[in-house]
């Protein structure tokens, strides 16, 4: 079973998504979030870069590792969409925690009470990760309920 | 503060060489059909573009842009989308398919070479590039490059060789010495994506030394570098995992074939096919 091909997918392309989520609705829809802020120090410069750049190129292992396993029909939808979540709840955890409160890189908004936001922010971070926690588990269960009889893939081989 | 233009004898001959290596190249693919050998179609088109984005560079059309946006854009257009696609339509192979034997010979020795397979290891040729990139815009090498049209053209063909060095090794679509593992390929990009991305995000707010630019052109200007950065990473990212995601299937097939169940063994030897 390519379980960790799965749930790898799952999670390199929910830090994708979110990364993306991040950019196109807070920076460029809503502009909350600026292209540089002053605050900002160098380890935060280079911690926000190496976020920027890694999460391009998670998007493009999941994708790719998505196709690989529906490929080999070994793909269990549910431990995907668990993985999925953990990248999601995961980045923006990371994002809301060490990035903004540790690094300072930037702040949700600017001139307004931030405690709300914060805790908004954080609070559907906890859930996503919570939610990708239970999706694996009870994927997991499933497999092993099914185990002894049952190993083909649940969705068509699309190989000949 | 205006950017010095490249001498006028620098633009001719890049856009000569560019012409005459696009034309070989045609002529080559030519060849190779002529005798029955496949050689996509697609793999002309991406080497001419990037003779045409490496003429658009150096010709720079967009001389009225603010000084230091221009200067990105042709950095952008000659460092990174030019190599790009030049290596993209595999020139060495093609020589290797298409020149008289007394070159495929010379070539394949170089290719062999140990000391050629030096500059092309990612590692190598990213700092190459990247620690190009720092100099140049963290030291005061612009600003004494803009009183002298002869050192901005060797930064500019610094840019290129180096570009079209990293995309070569990163990719390794060309046959090489030592062919990079994945892990190695992600290590660098990310690395590099980085350190691009923090150069430019810092011109922001604080142009190199030794120049003032206004600030709405450095603003722009770093912009343009981080999101072309990124579209080029991207693009590397993609070509990278596109094939490894072939190299996959193949050998999917082949255990298939021998009728052995898929081992995760065949990864590393098929990546590492070309």
């Amino acid at each position: 079973m390519k379980r960790t091909r799965t749930v790898a997918s799952g999670v390199l392309t929910g830090i994708g998504t979110a990364a993306f989520i991040d950019e196109t609705v807070f920076h460029q829809l809503l502009h909350w979030h600026h292209f540089y802020d002053k605050s900002t120090t160098d380890v935060g410069l280079v911690s926000d870069g190496l976020f920027h750049a890694g999460s391009w190129l998670a998007m493009v292992a999941g994708l790719v590792l998505y196709a690989d396993v529906r490929r080999r029909g070994k793909l269990v939808p549910r431990a995907w969409w668990g993985g999925l979540c953990l990248g999601l709840g995961g980045f923006q955890l990371y994002d809301g925690t060490f990035q903004h409160k540790g690094l300072g890189i930037h702040q949700i908004r600017y001139g307004v009470d931030l405690a709300p936001y914060d805790w908004t922010w954080n609070g559907i971070a906890v859930l996503l990760l919570a939610a990708g926690a239970l999706l694996l588990v009870r994927a997991s269960r499933a497999t092993a309920r099914t185990t002894s009889s049952y190993t083909a893939p649940t969705t068509t081989s699309r190989s000949r | 503060m205006t950017a010095a233009a490249l001498p006028p004898a620098f633009t001719a001959a890049v856009t000569t060489a560019a012409v005459l290596g696009c034309l070989a190249y045609l002529a080559a693919a030519a060849r190779l059909r002529a005798r029955g050998d496949a050689w996509p179609y697609g793999r002309d088109a991406l080497f001419c573009a990037g003779g045409a984005v490496l003429v658009a560079g150096v010709a720079e059309p967009w001389g009225s842009a603010p000084p230091f946006t221009a200067h990105m854009l042709t950095h952008l257009c000659v460092g990174m989308v030019a190599p790009l696609l030049l290596v993209l339509g595999r020139p060495l192979t093609l020589t290797l398919r298409a020149a008289p034997v007394p070159v495929r010979r010379g070539l394949v020795a170089l290719t062999r070479a140990r000391w050629a397979a030096v500059p092309v290891l990612p590692p190598v040729a990213a700092l190459l590039d990247f620690g190009g990139l720092w100099l140049l815009y963290r030291t005061p090498l612009l600003s004494v490059s803009h009183h002298s049209a002869w050192l901005n053209a060797a930064v500019h063909l610094h840019i290129l060789l180096a570009g079209v060095l990293f995309s070569f090794g990163l990719l390794a679509l060309d046959p090489v010495r030592h062919r990079p593992g994945m892990a190695l390929r992600a290590a660098v990009l990310l690395a590099a994506g980085a350190a691009h991305a923090v150069l430019a995000k810092s011109l922001y707010a604080a142009g190199p030394p030794g120049t003032s630019f206004a600030a709405a052109d450095l603003h722009l200007a770093s912009q343009v570098m981080y999101y072309g950065g990124d579209a080029v990473e991207l693009a590397l990212a993609a070509v990278v995992a596109c094939r490894w995601y072939r190299a996959e299937g193949r050998a999917l097939r082949r255990a298939r074939r021998t009728d052995r169940p898929t081992p995760r063994g065949t990864t590393a030897a098929a990546a590492t096919r070309w």
